[in-house]
């Protein structure tokens, strides 16, 4: 075997790990590229225009076909082909003057998909560990794989559910879907008190935002300012402050009765040592295993809680409910609600 | 008939979407409503919810800012040194025992049977004196270990250490209790797989057992000490020969540990990201653990199982050593056509083609490791000395195996890569099956087995040019 | 018939025999009755299991121990029992592979006999799990376990008043120091035999639009199933949306 000098095998280990890096380095490594380019055939686009359509107008917009050419990056001539097919199969029509709309053919269809990603995004949340930021991005590609049967059989397995874990209504597939009342964060005045019903998560800038922030879905909250620089709003015993642009992804159902009592929730990683409180239910945020975890150890509405133990490390925290010791970690605690007496 | 089933399934469904995604929370609540109100009814106590003041006082402690941790590495400084010394007179009374008073008597036995040669040699310098290794390096550790650290289960004590290290393990995106499973590594890998049971998440329980390997296990600490001690003690002046060698020992378990939480963090970012992950951690109160019976079960359940799954694998690994010392293709063995052929690998990572031979053979068993190389290079080098081809064997002193090495040989350089990869190498035989019995999928069998060993090769691969450049 | 309706524990149990027990440890094949052993983890549960088999299995201070099924025998009055240590959970209404096993066993493998161990000092948690099993089953028994410690932490459970809450009978007991063993063993072969017909406590306390709906859940699984004996706790699963119910269902598994 020709063995070589140690600086050329160590230049040529670096090599590859290099071309390791271009080839497979995640979401933009080449290999990533071309796969993905090969997925992307005429179904897909055919479903991305119709999901695109809906969302517009649903927004109440008349849409021209170059719009939709421009906000759907594909080359131009691929879109246009696929959008000429789709009227000869009688899921879009032509109204003159370049504007296009969906018909009732088309709206079937594009509700099906908007079905099977907010499904799919219920599914991530409910069943994996993935991230919430990746969410979105699984979904886009999985609502081009499902199948009607395989649909169904999902939407059984997590119970039907009616809203995805955004907030946003989940279609039956019958195509009924619940409405969400509510107005934007940004148009709230002052003293407003309401739930967050719905968090969007694009744009993505935004919606990192909203998580870096530890925004709940379900959480109470009452608007202290409203400025066109600033929103501010407390929310389970914290101060939050979003800006106008970023807030308005936030969707608030106004409550009329102010409730006295949920203006006292506090999260329970607000609680000091010595401190006694009592529990007022789990936020919606926590999900999944995780939820039904903390359910079958006690920790459910009306139970007594206080500290037990603070780990060397700060974090987790030891609390004693129902007469047992249990551990938590601090961003769970954030996720229990509770009234401190 | 199959209709009104469809019927029941279809109500229950419509009734669901009507009733909203709340049902789990309001039916947990119900039923804790209930059990507050029977408790109430049937329930008396003396300080309402208040915790056994003993219990508290000694949580206070263990739990302490200042005490906390002090107390955890003491905790396992006794335990690990208990271990290794206390090991130490029992090993080599087994070792007198089996390999230099049964050994030599079956060869007798066998002669005066008249005995072919190749059936003697197969059986007792193979299959037997691989599993005369095995119980005389792995038995008497694995019987102070367990049982101690069963005692420590037993009272209470390792939630609390679970509880204390979190936060550590958090940051890898693993759990707490790993800190026990790890610790259990430092008896038996295999074991340590399987007390991953504690761990009730997915993902973090996964986790536990890909990187458990990189706790150094019982049979590998010899290895690291016979080596340390003959190669590092030598380079330094005589008198920090010997601290010298327990640092670098220290030193390579440490370097585990570093390795480990990388990994868990790496598997957490990528592979695993989309297993569940929760996180409880109950911490029962304590309990005086019952002596004997503990000493009992723990040698029972832990050390005989584990140390009969051993020898289950050992033993066709001693048959496998014999017969390709033995066998001749051409004019050589096929060890040597083996080691041959992977000498050049070997020297491009710091190693030699003997060494890359052992450890293929010794998968089942790193503790036939030594043994083994010092067989083959015997072997291959023709010197005089050890029990012939296919006869595993070691010194007395350390001195001794030193000289047969260096005349394989080895410098420095090996010395460390050997180290190195001792503790960066494919579990053994026993611990991958525990994996696949543990995981039920060969995908992350696979991820456990190939990891470390791949990482073995790019750190000793590194290590190696670097070492030559200077 | 002949049945009394438990209402205290020492009421039912007065005539244990000492020479009729029998520890038969892993002989379980071809046994009379079949007893499952439940409770939540920490509880005692296996070393309730080794005092009543005579086998040892380990037992830690650590939820979580016994993960894979464990089986045992004991004779007691010339009947062999089985007895099935099922994995210790803290529920059955989640999805955890521990619970999967355990909820499995007591619907499907229609125990004679299931007894739940609890924490005396701890009964208000453990509470859920017994709430939950005594939906499904009507023959349970509740033991009373670590009643030495809960002594020592001054806790005092009313074993009368509990069993008349629960409907089944309530043993104490100390594991451990094989305190109220011998009780228990008479407890389950009643049971078992029939000689003490229990009447399980239903979860009460549920809000009314979800009571509304499993009723009428309920009572199209009663009519469908006459003889299932847990039609409240199928619909209480399938409105939570359990697969493997469904599933059951569908196969016939409730048929009989």
């Amino acid at each position: 075997m020709n063995v070589s000098g140690p600086l050329f095998n160590l230049l040529v280990f670096l090599g590859v790990l290099v071309l390791a890096y271009v080839l497979f380095r995640p979401t933009k490594g080449w290999f990533w590229l071309v796969a993905n380019s090969v997925k992307t055939n005429h179904k897909v686009i055919t479903e991305d225009v119709l999901k695109q359509l809906y969302t517009l107008e649903n927004q109440g917009e008349h849409i021209l076909k170059k719009e939709v050419v421009n906000s759907l990056h594909y080359n131009d001539g691929t879109l246009e082909r696929v959008i000429a097919t789709m009227e000869e199969n009688g899921l879009v029509e032509e109204l003159g003057q370049g504007e296009i709309r969906l018909t009732a053919l088309g709206r079937d269809y594009a509700l099906k998909i908007v079905r099977v990603h907010r499904l799919w995004e219920k599914y991530l949340a409910e069943k994996t560990g993935f991230d919430k930021t990746e969410w979105h991005a699984r979904a886009e590609k999985m609502e081009h794989q499902l199948s009607h049967e395989e649909t169904n059989v999902l939407a059984t397995e997590l119970g039907n559910p009616i809203y995805d874990p955004h907030g946003d209504p989940i279609p039956s597939h019958s195509g009924e879907y619940a409405d969400i009342d509510g107005a934007h964060l940004n148009d709230l005045p002052v003293d407003t008190v309401g739930k967050i019903v719905h968090i969007e998560d694009e744009p993505e800038v935004y919606y990192r935002q909203i998580l870096a922030e530890n925004i709940h879905i379900g959480s109470v909250i009452r608007v202290v300012e409203n400025t066109d620089r600033r929103v501010l709003f407390y929310a389970e015993g914290e101060e939050f402050i979003l800006a106008p642009e970023v807030a308005r992804n936030l969707t608030i159902e106004v409550l009329e009765t102010q409730e006295e009592l949920e203006e006292l929730a506090v999260r329970l990683s607000a609680l000091g040592t010595g401190e006694k409180a009592e529990i007022l239910g789990i936020s919606k945020e926590c999900r999944g295993d995780s939820r039904r975890r903390l359910l079958d150890l006690g920790f459910v509405k009306g139970t007594p809680i206080q500290i037990d133990l603070v780990s060397p490390l700060q974090n987790p925290k030891a609390y004693l409910v129902k007469g047992t010791t249990i551990a938590l970690r601090d961003d769970q605690a954030a996720k229990i609600l509770i009234k401190k007496m | 008939m199959k209709d009104s089933v469809e019927d029941i399934i279809e109500l229950s469904n419509d009734l669901r979407w009507k009733m909203g995604g709340d049902f789990h929370d309001h039916i947990t609540e119900s039923i804790y409503a209930d059990a507050s109100e029977i408790v109430e009814a049937t329930v008396t106590t003396d300080s309402r919810k208040g915790r056994n003041a003993v219990d508290v006082t000694i949580d206070r402690i263990v739990t302490s800012r200042k005490w906390g941790f002090p107390i955890m590495f003491l905790v396992l400084g006794v335990v690990l040194w208990l271990t290794i010394i206390g090991a130490n007179y029992p090993s080599g009374l087994l070792a007198e025992l089996l390999l230099d008073s049964i050994h030599p008597a079956l060869k007798s036995g066998a002669a005066s049977l008249h005995f072919p040669w190749w059936l003697s040699g197969f059986l007792i310098d193979g299959v037997y004196l691989a599993l005369a290794w095995v119980i005389a390096v792995m038995l008497p550790p694995m019987a102070i270990f367990f049982p101690l650290f069963t005692l420590l289960e037993d009272f209470g004590y390792l939630p609390r250490v679970a509880f204390n290290l979190d936060n550590l393990f958090k940051k890898a995106g693993a759990h707490g209790k790993q800190a026990l499973t790890m610790s259990m590594g430092f008896g038996c890998n295999a074991a340590g797989v399987v007390a991953t049971r504690i761990i009730d998440s997915p993902r973090e329980r996964l986790i536990a057992i890909i990187t458990n390997n990189f706790s150094l296990c019982n049979g590998r600490w010899p290895t690291q000490i016979l080596i340390a001690t003959i190669f590092v003690g030598a380079v330094v002046p005589k008198a920090l020969s010997g601290t010298a060698a327990v640092l670098s020992v220290i030193g390579i378990a440490v370097l585990g540990m570093a390795f480990m939480f990388t990994s868990s963090w790496l598997l957490s970012k990528t592979v695993l990201k989309g297993q569940v992950s929760t996180f409880n951690l109950e911490l029962p109160p304590y309990r005086p653990p019952r002596f004997w019976k503990t000493l009992y079960t723990s040698l029972i359940d832990r050390t005989l199982i584990v140390l009969w799954r051993a020898i289950v694998f050992a033993a066709p690994a001693g048959a496998v050593i014999w017969l390709i010392s033995n066998i001749m293709i051409g004019d050589h063995s096929i060890a040597y056509w083996m080691i041959n052929s992977l000498d050049g690998f070997g020297w491009l990572i710091g190693l030699n083609g003997v060494i890359l031979v052992a450890y293929i053979v010794a998968i089942p068993a790193n503790e036939i490791v030594i043994p083994t190389v010092l067989m083959l290079t015997v072997l291959v080098t023709g010197m005089s000395g050890g029990e012939g081809a296919g006869v595993m064997f070691e010194l007395d002193s350390a001195n001794a195996t030193g000289e047969i090495l260096k005349a394989g040989g080895w410098t420095l350089l090996t010395a460390v890569n050997l180290m190195l990869f001792s503790l960066l190498h494919n579990p053994c035989s026993t611990t991958i099956y525990t994996i696949y019995r543990e995981t039920k999928s060969a995908k992350w069998t696979a991820v456990a087995t190939l990891m470390p060993l791949i990482m073995g090769f790019v750190v000793t691969f590194l290590v190696a040019q670097v070492w030559r450049l200077f | 018939m002949e049945k009394n309706v438990v209402s205290s524990a020492c009421e039912v149990c007065p005539q244990y025999n000492p020479d009729g027990l029998k520890k038969l440890g892993v002989n379980v094949e071809n046994t009379d009755y079949v007893v499952a052993l439940a409770g939540n983890p920490n509880t005692g549960k296996s070393t309730v299991f080794n005092a009543l088999t005579g086998l040892r299995q380990h037992t830690g201070n650590w939820p979580g121990k016994t993960v894979t099924r464990a089986e045992g025998a004991f004779g007691y009055n010339d009947k062999t029992y089985k007895l099935v240590d099922l994995p210790g959970t803290y529920s059955l209404l989640s999805t955890s592979e521990d619970e999967e096993v355990a909820r499995n066993f007591i619907l499907f493998g229609k125990p004679d006999v299931t007894v739940i161990v609890v924490d005396a000092g701890r009964l208000e948690r453990n509470l859920n799990l017994v709430l939950q099993i005594l939906e499904i089953t009507d023959k349970a028994v509740l033991c009373l376990n670590l009643m030495d410690e809960a002594k020592r932490n001054h806790v005092e459970v009313n074993e009368r008043a509990l069993a008349k809450r629960l409907g089944v009978p309530v043993v104490a007991a100390s594991a451990r120091f094989n305190k109220g063993i011998p009780e228990l063993i008479d407890v389950i072969s009643q049971v078992a035999t029939g000689k003490i017909a229990c009447k399980p406590h239903r979860i009460t306390n549920v809000p009314k639009h979800i009571n509304d709906a499993v009723k009428k859940l309920s009572d199209q699984i009663k009519q469908r199933f006459p003889n299932v004996p847990n039609s409240r706790w199928i619909a209480f699963r399938l409105l939570d949306g359990d697969q493997r119910i469904i599933e059951a269902l569908r196969e016939g598994e409730f048929e009989l």
